[in-house]
This record gives C-alpha cells, structure tokens and sequence, in this order.
C-alpha cells in the first residue's frame, strides 16, 4: 500500500488541493443547519452526476438522426442487455431531478435564505431551475416519438405568437421551417453540450457560494437580517456554536442522496423507461399527444382560457414568473427569514403549490383532447336504438358521422371533452337541443352551417330520446301551459308528461 | 470481509436485473403503424363498429353480420362503398386514396373478414334475390300499390314512418334496396321473401317500392 501513499503525495504537491478540500469539508457550519430540512441542495447535485452518468453511456447508442433515432431507442430496449434500465434510470432521474430542484427551491424560499448576502447564489438557483426545465423538454424532443413531435409542434407554436420575431424564432429552435432533421440536431447539441456545459458552471458557482457564504442558518422569528451586521451574526453563529460541515451535516445528505438514487432505481425498475411511443410522423394523426408530466399544468391552464387570452398568458406569464423570482432578493434582501413572521410568503408559496397540483391534476384526470375515433367505434349503445324510428336511428347515424361522439360520451363511452349526453333530454327542451346545435357555446362548436335541416331533425330526435326510463324528458312549460289549457278546456285529463326539467 | 458480501449483493441486484426480462419496467413491444393493422376485429372495431354496431348488428347503420347482405352483395362493390363513401349517406370515406386512414390492404382484410366472420352458406334456399344494383327504371305508382300491400302493415305505425322526408333525405336509394331485400334481421324488419309470407316480392316490386320512397322526397322538396 505505500504505492498509494507515493502517488498520492506527489500529486498532492503538485495539485496542492488537501488545504483548500480540507477546509471547505472541516468549515464550521450553525450547528441546526445539520438538519434533514437542508439535504435537498446536495441530492439534486447527485442527480446532476447521476444524469450525466447516464447520459454518457445513453449517447454511445442514440443516433442523432431523425431517420435513425426511434430506432436506436428500440435497439436501447430490446437489444441491448439492461439498455432499457439505463433508459428508465436517465428518464425518471430527470422527473426526480425536476421535482427535487422544485421542493429545493421552496425550502430555500421558506427558510429566506435567498436573503444577504446570497442573492446571487438564489439567481443561479434560479437559472438552474430554467436549465433543468430545459433537460427535461429537450431531453423528452430527443425520444422523437409522436409525443416528442406533437410536443414540439406545440411548442413552436407558441413561440410563433411571439409579435414581429415569431417566425425567427421557431426558425432557430426548429433549424427549418418544419421539424426535421436539422430539428434534432439541434436539440441534440443543446441536451448534451450547451445546456449541460452551462448547468455545470453554474451549479459549480452556486456550490461554491454555498461554502464560501456559509449554510444559511436555520431562521428564528425576531432575527432581523440587516447588512451592516449579519455577516458578524452569522460567523459568531457559526463559530461559537458550529459544527464541522464534515461529517455532521454531511451524513444526513449522503443518506438523502443515496435514498434518492433508490427511489429512481426503483421507479425505473418498475415503471420502465418512457416510450418511445409511435414513430413520429406527421401523416399519424390518430394519436392524443400528452405532454411529460412538469408541463402537464401548462396544458390543463390553457385548455381552461379563453381562446383569447391564450396568447398572452403564453407570452407574459412566464416573463413575469422569472422577473419575480429574479427580483425577489433584490426587493427582500434584508428582513424576518422566520416563515413564523413572513405570512405574504407562506400564502404565495402554497398557492402556488395547490395551484400547480390542481392544474397538474385536472390535466392527468381530464382527458382534454377529443377522443379521435369515438366517432368510428363506439357503438351507440342498442337501448337507445332498438325501439327507435327510422329518423332516431338516422339521427344516431349523424350523431357519429359528425363526431359529436368525439366530445360526448354516451353510455361511458366516447370522449369527455363535452359533457355526457345519457340524460341530456332531462336537461334540455327540443328547442333548447336544437339551439345548442345550431348556435353551440362555451367550447361547443357552432354546427348551424354544417348540418342540413333533415340532419337536424335526426339529430335532436335521437337526442330526445337520451334520457333514463324512469325520468321524462324536459318540456318547455310554455308548451306545457298551451296543453294544460287545452286539456282544461276540453275537460279531460291532462296528457302532458311531467316536466323532469331542473 | 465485509467488501465481498456488498458485490455478491450488487452482482446478486445486477443479474436478477438483466437475467428478468420480465422486470415490471420492462418495455412491452415497440407500437404497430396504424397502417399495419391487419386485424379484422381491430378494425372492425376501431372504424366500424360506431355506426354498424359491436358484432356488426344492432347498430344504427345496415347490420353487416347479416348474413343475406353478405350474400347480396360482392367483394367488388363492397370494396367501393369503404373506400369512398356511400353517397347521400353518412358512409364515409375509409380508403387513403380518398382522403381516409385505411389503406388498400386493410380495406381487403376487412372484407375478408366480414366474409369470414358473416357469411353462411345457401342463405336464400335456392331462390333467387332481386339483384343488388337497380338495373331498370321504376314505377312510382305501382311502388305505392306495393308499398300498400307488402310494407303498410307495419309501417304505418306512428313510430315506424320510414315515409317520413327527413328520414329520407339522409337514405340512399341503393341503402334503402339493400335493406328491402336482405331485410334488417336485428331490428325486425323482414327480407324481400317475407313481407307478405309466402308471396316474394318481384324485382321489379322492389325497384319499384323504392322509386316510391324516392318519389316522396322530391314531394317533400317541392314543398
Ligand atoms: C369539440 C368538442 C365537441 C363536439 C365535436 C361537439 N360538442 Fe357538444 N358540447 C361540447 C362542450 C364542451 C359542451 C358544453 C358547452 C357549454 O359549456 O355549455 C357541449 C354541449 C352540448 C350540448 C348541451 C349538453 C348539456 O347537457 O347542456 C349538446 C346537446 C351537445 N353539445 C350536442 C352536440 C352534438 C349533437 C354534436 C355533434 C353535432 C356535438 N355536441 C359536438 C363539445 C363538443
Ligand atoms: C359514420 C357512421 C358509419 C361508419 C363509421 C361506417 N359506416 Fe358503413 N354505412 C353507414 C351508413 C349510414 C350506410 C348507409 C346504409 C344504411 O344505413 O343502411 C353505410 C353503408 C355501408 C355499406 C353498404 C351497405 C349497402 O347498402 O350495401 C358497407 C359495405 C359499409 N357501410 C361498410 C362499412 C365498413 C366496413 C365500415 C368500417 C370501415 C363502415 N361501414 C363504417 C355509416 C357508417
Ligand atoms: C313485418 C313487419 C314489416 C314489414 C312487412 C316491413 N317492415 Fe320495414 N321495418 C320493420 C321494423 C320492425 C323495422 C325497424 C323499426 C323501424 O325502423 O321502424 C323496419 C325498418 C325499416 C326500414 C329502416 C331501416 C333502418 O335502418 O332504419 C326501412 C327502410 C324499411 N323498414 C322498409 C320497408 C319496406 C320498403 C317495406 C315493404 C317492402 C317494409 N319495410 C316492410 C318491419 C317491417
């Protein structure tokens, strides 16, 4: 073993780096920074070297080519031994990543220790966060499969909104008019070159900032974090009740991150890499493209504006977002870290938790794209049918042939972009029917032009015919009087149905 | 002493790995092209089954499992309909060549499979049906008196008006033939030998009956 010893010392006096090391690893930190509150910071650091690990070994099989690349990825799953673990690993180390960044950045906001002097370490923060979305969007284009394609079409269509530069801007991002070859050149040298490169020397500036300032320390109400003092402050803290970063605080991050690793082994063993779906190709339009789950709300918030006010909300929310963040700890760099005095914060902060979950939720539950080929394949269910008029029975055919079935499910089935209709003649009256079709509402197309009255008249009376057994369909109650009236005069017994409308 | 045991574990971990093929993760088969479908059921039942029910009955549309329509009518004709629509009706057009999503091999895998699954052998007992397509002109006037006779006893019903000029405004002449001779078996309505049972309609009753229909449209038009 005295090889070692050897090697060591003469790199060691050549390198010189044991003081600088032992320093940053022997540096006192305030002994309650030892927490299992702050690991989050050092497993998004082991899931950066994870990726990259991963990564490495994923690019010496992927092809770059739009002709080649769904292929190198099913040669990746099915032929190479372990290729579709390696592929699971890197896929869900990103999602951990993702989310690990997001819980990291909460926590630093709620602990305001993106306070003096760490503004600049917050702003890396922030930038890391946009680089790491950027991983998961360019990484998720490079699966090029249908999801990818349609992803990206989105995508570019929402950057050709951008006023006066759209067109050039989809032009850089796409490397063409269209997605092409070029396309995934491009989004290869960015997933593996620009954005890593710049991650790295970013992250390494935000770790170092992290030894050189100090672990923040953990906030008491009453605290007050002023400039003229704090740095005094927080050397005493630090200093007269500190602990050695290592190995005290380093354990518990150790641990942490190990537990990450086995949770993405785990996901990855389990649940399997992500596709590739089907080729992608435009002319396949029998497809309900998803976005990857951390942009899933973006999906689920524009379905829900209204069409006019997509194109903004595309274009300012996301500038503002970022404004802010980069502004907060320029506009708070003094003041209470203690979440006990800080209201206006925790409020923001879980609103914009539920909100995201909401959305996130409403997007994973809500399938928001018409199904395609309810039109063409669910059968309209035979209850409805088999007593029917030729004219119902037409009506049924129209109501397929003009893909209402596509947003309207009937007997469970179809889509669910529209409400069901099993009952729809308890709610509406035949004019109320008729109106609705002509006139649609709400994100009900208009379908006045494109019907032919005989195609009308089929169509609301099959419609009449949806409701249960044992409920009657709803009358108009003007009508309902004219009979009442009718059957008063004439003395016999009313024959109007009951109304069922509520 | 304890280095050992770790890379047993680890080399334990990695071989149950990828000894597993059947890991829950492991990804199933890469996805078919739409375009290489070539199951009849699937088919079936992604394109069809909406309008011409499940099992090919029961549905709004013609019931395909009928398996009189099946011997009405040929491959050839069949072919047509699916690739390019029917026309005045809500038949769309399947074929690529026309705008759809099948291609030629899957409109012939469908065909075969309908054939398969729906035809059955000497179905007509040795008679003869009207042929398939209208081959001469009609007499609206006789259709009437046919109309009277073979089809009013059940259809003229409040609830049965296939008289009715909206219902047939969304009909085609040849949809409506195609239903008098094979007859609508899951719905009730009887083929050509069993309108009036025992007295088949004649070719020409069927030519003509449907004239009569159609004659109702340009009534209802001219209105
Ligand atoms: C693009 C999807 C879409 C298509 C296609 C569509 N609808 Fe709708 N439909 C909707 C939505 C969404 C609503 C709810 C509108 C609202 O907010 O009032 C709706 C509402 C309705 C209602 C009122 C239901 C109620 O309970 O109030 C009827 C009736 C209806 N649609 C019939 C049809 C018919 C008939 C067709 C085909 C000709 C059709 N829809 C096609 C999306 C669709
Ligand atoms: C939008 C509803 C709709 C769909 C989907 C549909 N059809 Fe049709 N089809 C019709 C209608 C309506 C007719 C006219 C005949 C009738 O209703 O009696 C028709 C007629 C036909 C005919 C000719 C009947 C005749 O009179 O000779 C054939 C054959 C046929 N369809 C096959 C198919 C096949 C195969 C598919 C699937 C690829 C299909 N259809 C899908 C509505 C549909
Ligand atoms: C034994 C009774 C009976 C006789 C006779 C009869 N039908 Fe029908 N027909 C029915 C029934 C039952 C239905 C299904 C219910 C409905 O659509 O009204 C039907 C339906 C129809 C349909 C509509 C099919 C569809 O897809 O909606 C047409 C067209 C039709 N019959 C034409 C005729 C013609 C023409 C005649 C005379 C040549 C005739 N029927 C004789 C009982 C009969």
């Amino acid at each position: 073993m005295r090889w070692v010893k050897q090697t060591y010392d003469w790199l060691e006096h050549r390198l010189q780096l044991e003081g600088p090391v032992k320093d940053a690893a022997l540096h006192p930190v305030p002994r309650n920074t030892a927490s299992w509150w702050y690991v989050f910071g050092s497993a998004a650091f082991t899931l950066l070297f994870l990726q990259i690990a991963t990564g490495i070994l994923l690019a010496i099989v992927y092809v770059p080519s739009a002709g080649q690349a769904w292929n190198s990825l099913n040669i990746l799953n099915h032929q190479l031994e372990l290729g579709w673990f390696l592929r699971a690993m890197h896929g869900w180390g990103s999602n951990f990543m993702v989310a690990i960044v997001l819980i990291h950045m909460a926590q630093v906001f709620m602990f305001g220790a993106y306070k003096f002097p760490r503004e600049l370490t917050w702003i890396l923060g922030v930038f890391l966060l946009l680089m790491t979305l950027g991983m998961a969007f360019t990484g998720q284009v490079l699966r090029f499969d249908q999801d990818a394609y349609w992803g990206l079409g989105i995508g570019a269509s929402i950057m050709s909104r951008v006023p006066v530069i759209g067109g050039s801007l989809v032009h850089l991002l796409l490397g063409g008019p269209t997605i092409a070859g070029a396309t995934l050149s491009r989004f290869f040298a960015l997933h593996v070159f620009v954005i890593p490169g710049a991650m790295l020397v970013f992250a390494g500036l935000h770790v170092w900032m992290v030894l050189k300032l100090g672990v923040n320390e953990w906030p008491m109400p009453g605290r007050i974090v002023k400039r003229a003092t704090y740095e005094k402050e927080y050397h005493d803290l630090s200093h007269k009740d500190g602990v050695p970063f290592v190995p005290v605080a380093l354990w518990k991050d150790a641990v942490f991150s190990g537990a990450v690793i086995a949770a993405v082994a785990i996901c990855a063993f389990v649940f399997g890499p992500y596709g590739p779906g089907g080729q992608p190709d435009p002319t396949i339009i029998q497809t309900v493209p998803k976005p990857d789950f951390f942009f899933l709300w973006i999906y689920a918030a524009l379905a829900y504006l209204p069409p006019a006010l997509e194109t903004p909300f595309i274009l300012i929310v996301p500038v503002i977002g970022i404004a802010v963040l980069l502004a907060l700890p320029f506009y708070a760099s003094e003041g209470e870290k203690s979440w006990h005095r800080r209201p206006v914060a925790v409020l923001t902060l879980v609103s914009v938790a539920v909100g995201w979950g909401v959305l996130t939720h409403l997007a994973t539950y809500t399938p928001w794209s018409p199904h395609m080929d309810a039109w063409s394949s669910d059968p309209v269910p035979g209850k409805n049918l088999h007593n029917a008029t030729p004219l119902v029975r037409e009506g049924a055919v129209v109501f397929q042939g003009k893909q209402c079935r596509n947003c309207h499910s009937i007997g469970g089935a179809g889509g669910e972009r529209g409400p069901a209709l099993d009952a729809v003649a308890t709610r509406l009256t035949r004019d109320q029917l008729i109106f609705k079709v002509e006139f649609g509402g709400g994100n009900m197309p208009a379908y006045g032009k494109n019907l032919s009255p005989p195609e009308v008249e089929a169509l609301v009376s099959f419609l009449e015919t949806l409701h249960p057994e044992h409920e009657a369909p709803a009358t108009d109650p003007s009508r309902k009087e004219v009979q009442d009236a009718a059957a008063m005069a004439g003395a016999a017994p009313a024959t109007g149905a009951p109304s069922g409308a509520k | 002493m304890r280095l050992p045991l770790i890379v047993a574990a680890a080399c334990a971990l990695v071989f149950s790995v990828s000894g597993c093929t059947r890991a829950p993760g492991y990804p199933t088969e890469e996805a078919l092209r739409p375009q290489d479908q070539l199951d009849f059921h699937v088919l079936y039942s992604q394109n069809c089954s909406g309008c011409h029910g499940a099992k090919g009955q029961n549905g709004a549309a013609i019931d395909l499992a009928n398996p009189e329509y099946q011997a009405l009518v040929d491959d050839a004709t069949m072919k047509k309909w699916i690739i390019g629509g029917m026309p005045g009706t809500e038949m769309s057009a399947f074929g690529a060549s026309a705008g759809g999503m099948l291609t030629d091999t899957q409109i012939n895998a469908l065909v075969a499979g309908m054939r398969k699954e729906w035809s059955k052998p000497d179905v007509f007992g040795g008679q003869t049906p009207p042929q398939y397509a209208q081959d001469k002109a009609g007499d609206a006037a006789h259709g009437h008196a046919v109309y009277m006779t073979a089809c009013a006893s059940c259809h003229q019903q409040a609830k049965q008006q296939i008289t009715d000029a909206n219902y047939l405004a969304l009909v085609s002449d040849q949809a409506l033939r195609s239903i008098v001779i094979a007859g609508r078996p899951d719905i009730g309505h009887p083929d050509w030998r069993n309108d009036v049972p025992g007295k088949p309609l004649s070719a020409q009753d069927v030519t003509d009956v449907v004239t009569y229909l159609d004659s109702l449209r340009s009534q209802a038009e001219a209105k």
